[in-house]
């Protein structure tokens, strides 16, 4: 049963066809359609009536968007984007054609590479080694054991990792910059020091990864690299289908 | 192309396919937001946020950390620089390693009952989802939209553009 909604998945121009097989939220999966206004289509779907952030509805949502985007230029919306009915759709298709014009070109050929920069937990020797707060504290600890001693080292101990996984990662970022289209800061994530997404050619998304992959090789003692990608553009589009806003 | 993610110290494993894991964030965080259209429901969503991975501000990660630091024979080995010889032949490394391994795990089933469990389960779904309904309501700060029931009273936080306010953005 459905809510008479539309649920909302993605931008793309007009005459866009649905890859084979396509499956859309919701249990059993909605039937994914594509409705044109002009040069730009949506593709959606009825609206489940209970619709929640479901593992499986994410998945739906993120691998339709995956296949779309491989065909050609996606504008993304975030997960859970219901409009009240198709009319609706189609206003705000016609609404904002420009905008959406533009950042389907900005977009076209281009893929979203994510990379979030860790504390590396094997890193913890060499710190030892190379820190004098943390092996001051580590000799206090051991001459006057205690909770209160322990405490003291671990959390200089945190610290640092941390510093260092986040200095280490700036450098990642600077040289990852150099091959990207554009940067966009990711949502803050708890562990993260730094999470960061980049637009990348998807003729250039090889080199990118093996930069990537060699940095995160030359940097494993200081910090882990995790590297997501191809992904649909979610970070180079903004509110109202506005271009993301360029240079901070 | 799949979507793939690499872990630097797995470097010469296969990439997992089809992972939500990395991107849950931007999913939920990015992508376009049309002001006129709703965000339905989105329960739980700050405990999607939850990141499992090294949760540095706790005590019992200081704790940890003390630990494995102590268990580190640096008189015995201080010219080494490579971690598995400081930390003595893995068996420190090991208990560390498991501690952090147990972390992840219990915070990953909150991650797992925050996304609705597997999706084949419907009953246990179900179930789920009224926990994190709770959880919600208790949230103020929630972007919340409760459309299926009516009769529950219909409360909703402005929404969060998500857009260029809130964000750094490069573009060159």
């Amino acid at each position: 049963m459905t809510s008479g909604n539309v649920y909302v998945y993605a931008i793309v121009p007009a005459g866009t066809v649905l890859p084979a097989d396509c499956a859309g939220v919701d249990d059993p999966p909605a039937v994914v359609r594509v409705v044109e206004e002009g040069p730009v289509a949506a593709v959606v779907s009825a609206s489940p009536l209970k619709l929640r952030a479901r593992r499986r509805d994410l998945i739906a949502h993120q691998e339709l968007l995956t296949r779309l985007s491989e065909d050609g230029p996606v504008i993304p919306m975030r997960f859970g984007m219901v409009a009240p009915d198709e009319e609706a759709v189609r206003r705000q298709l016609s609404g904002s054609r420009a905008t959406h014009l533009a950042v389907l070109h900005q977009l076209d050929g281009r893929v979203e590479v994510n990379v979030k920069v860790l504390t590396a937990p094997d890193a913890l020797g060499a710190l030892v080694e190379q820190d004098e707060r943390v092996r001051g504290l580590r000799e206090a600890a051991r001459v006057r054991p205690g909770h209160e001693a322990n405490l003291r080292l671990g959390e200089a101990v945190a610290a640092a990792l941390a510093q260092r996984a986040a200095a280490a990662g700036r450098r990642v970022l600077d040289e990852l910059s150099s091959l990207a289209h554009a940067v966009a800061a990711g949502p803050e994530v708890r562990g993260c020091e730094l999470n960061a997404s980049f637009l990348v050619g998807r003729d250039e998304y090889a080199v990118f990864r093996a930069s990537a992959e060699r940095l995160a090789a030359h940097w494993r003692e200081h910090a882990e690299l995790r590297v997501a990608g191809p992904l649909p553009c979610y970070s180079f589009v903004a509110a109202e289908g506005a271009p993301a806003p360029a240079e901070v | 192309m799949p979507t793939t993610t690499t872990y630097s110290d797995e470097a010469l494993c296969p990439p997992r396919a089809g992972t939500l894991y990395d991107v849950l964030e931007l999913i939920l965080d990015r992508g376009m937001v049309i002001d006129v259209f709703l965000r339905v429901s989105l329960v739980g969503i700050e405990i999607l946020k939850i990141d499992v991975r090294i949760v540095v501000a706790s005590v019992d990660t200081y704790l940890r950390f003390a630990e494995a630091c102590n268990r580190l024979d640096l008189e015995r080995d201080s010219r080494s620089t490579t971690v598995p010889e400081l930390l003595g032949g893995g068996a420190a490394r090991k208990v560390g390693k498991r501690k952090v391994k147990n972390a992840a795990e219990s915070v990953g089933d909150t991650v797992r009952k925050a996304v609705g469990g597997r999706g084949d389960d419907d009953q246990e779904d179900d179930e789920r989802d009224d926990d994190m309904r709770d959880y919600d309501e208790d949230d103020e700060s929630e972007e919340y939209e409760e459309q299926e029931e009516k009769t529950r009273p219909r409360r909703r936080t402005p929404s969060r553009s998500g857009g260029p306010a809130r964000r750094s953005v490069r573009t060159r």
